[in-house]
């Protein structure tokens, strides 16, 4: 297996962060809010930043790979992004 | 939702986020049945909490994996194929199964997993420098597809991040280095969670009062194992989950023995 360009290393744990420390903020201040008595709605946010994260990784993942032009795994992404498509369409609207 | 409840959920996750990251679990094994047993939480949202607790944990973990190369991605992505799938179909599954059913097999499960943590705890009782990664050539494709398959239905049905099946296949069977295994174990397990998550979330399962409070605690504690886990034996840590999967466990066998979990 080949191992991975330092440039996918950078741009996924980038990603990764980026969104873990979002979600972590939006849920703190979330709860903050919350105790204030401003409702759940920035906890909400927080949380679909937090479900959102690996989707975001699988994308930034893809579009690496397509700049290495490596289409077998641009079609892995594409595949497992379309069985998340397909859990939200059966899970949220069935 | 008060103070004082809150704060107690912040400290679980904080503790179960901490140790987790530092040995190498998820955390999902100890979040489920606690606040199964304890929060008195129906089995379903048990798992729904325990689904984005671990997607937070493998969020702020595997960023440093990824970081220090020792990832494998592509392999991660296409087993990702299979767990996912794994994971959509057992989350779908999931609402037809009986709550005693679940609560059966999650403490067949914390069972086991006990016991393989009794093997890792066995294997680190020496404290070892990390050997750099060698290369490798991964092998028998197929039988680590059917693995990942299984590893993600165990997630969207238990709410774990099924390290305990994916690790052991990746490192016997197709011949990958046990540090890059259970690094590319882990970087699969946010986006095998948030497939069933999704379809948990869905159903109403994901109750945002008490899982808010613990993922901020989980992402608190495994962004600060992350960074001193090289200080850290973690012998001492695997000996204290065992013991509370193992109390868990015989918790869980011995409500279900006395018509809990209805």
């Amino acid at each position: 297996m080949k191992r991975e360009s330092a440039g996918t290393d950078r741009a996924l744990a980038r990603t990764l962060k980026i969104g873990a420390y979002s979600a972590f903020g939006c849920i703190v201040v979330g709860l903050a809010l919350h105790f204030a008595g401003f409702g759940d709605r920035v906890t909400t946010i927080g949380m679909i930043v937090l479900l959102a994260t690996p989707v975001l990784r699988i994308i930034v993942a893809g579009v690496q790979f397509l700049r290495e032009h490596d289409i077998a795994y641009v079609l892995v992404s594409l595949g497992v992004l379309g069985i998340i498509a397909l859990a939200y369409v059966l899970g949220l609207h069935a | 939702m008060t103070l004082g409840f809150f704060l107690v959920l912040v400290a679980i996750g904080f503790l179960v986020g901490g140790f987790g990251a530092l040995a190498g679990i998820g955390g999902g094994v100890v979040l489920t049945p606690l606040v199964a047993i304890y929060y008195g939480l129906p089995m379903h949202q048990a798992i729904g909490v325990s689904l984005v607790c671990v997607i937070a944990t493998s969020t702020a973990t595997s960023a440093l994996y990824v970081e220090q190369h020792v990832t494998d991605i592509r392999l991660g992505m296409l087993l990702e194929l299979a767990t996912t799938l794994g994971a959509l179909i057992a989350a779908l599954m999931a609402r037809h199964i009986d709550r005693r059913t679940l609560a059966l097999m999650f403490a067949c499960f914390l069972t086991y997993s006990a016991f393989s943590m009794v093997g890792k705890a066995w294997g680190s009782r020496k404290r070892e420098e990390e050997a750099p990664v060698t290369d490798y050539q991964v092998k028998n494709y197929p039988l680590g597809m059917a693995a990942s398959l299984v590893a993600g239905a165990f997630s969207g049905l238990l709410g774990i991040g099924g390290g305990p099946i994916k690790v052991p296949v990746m490192y016997l069977f197709m011949k990958v280095p046990l540090r890059v295994a259970t690094a590319t174990s882990n970087f699969m397990i946010g986006v095998t969670a948030a497939t069933s998550a999704i379809v948990y979330w869905g159903h109403g399962d994901v109750n945002l009062n008490i899982a808010a409070p613990l993922v901020a605690g989980t992402f608190a504690g495994s962004l600060l194992a992350a960074r001193i886990k090289h200080q850290v034996h973690t012998f001492y840590i695997l000996i204290l989950l065992i013991a509370v999967t193992g109390l868990f466990a015989v918790q869980m066998f011995y409500k279900l023995a006395t018509g809990g979990f209805r």
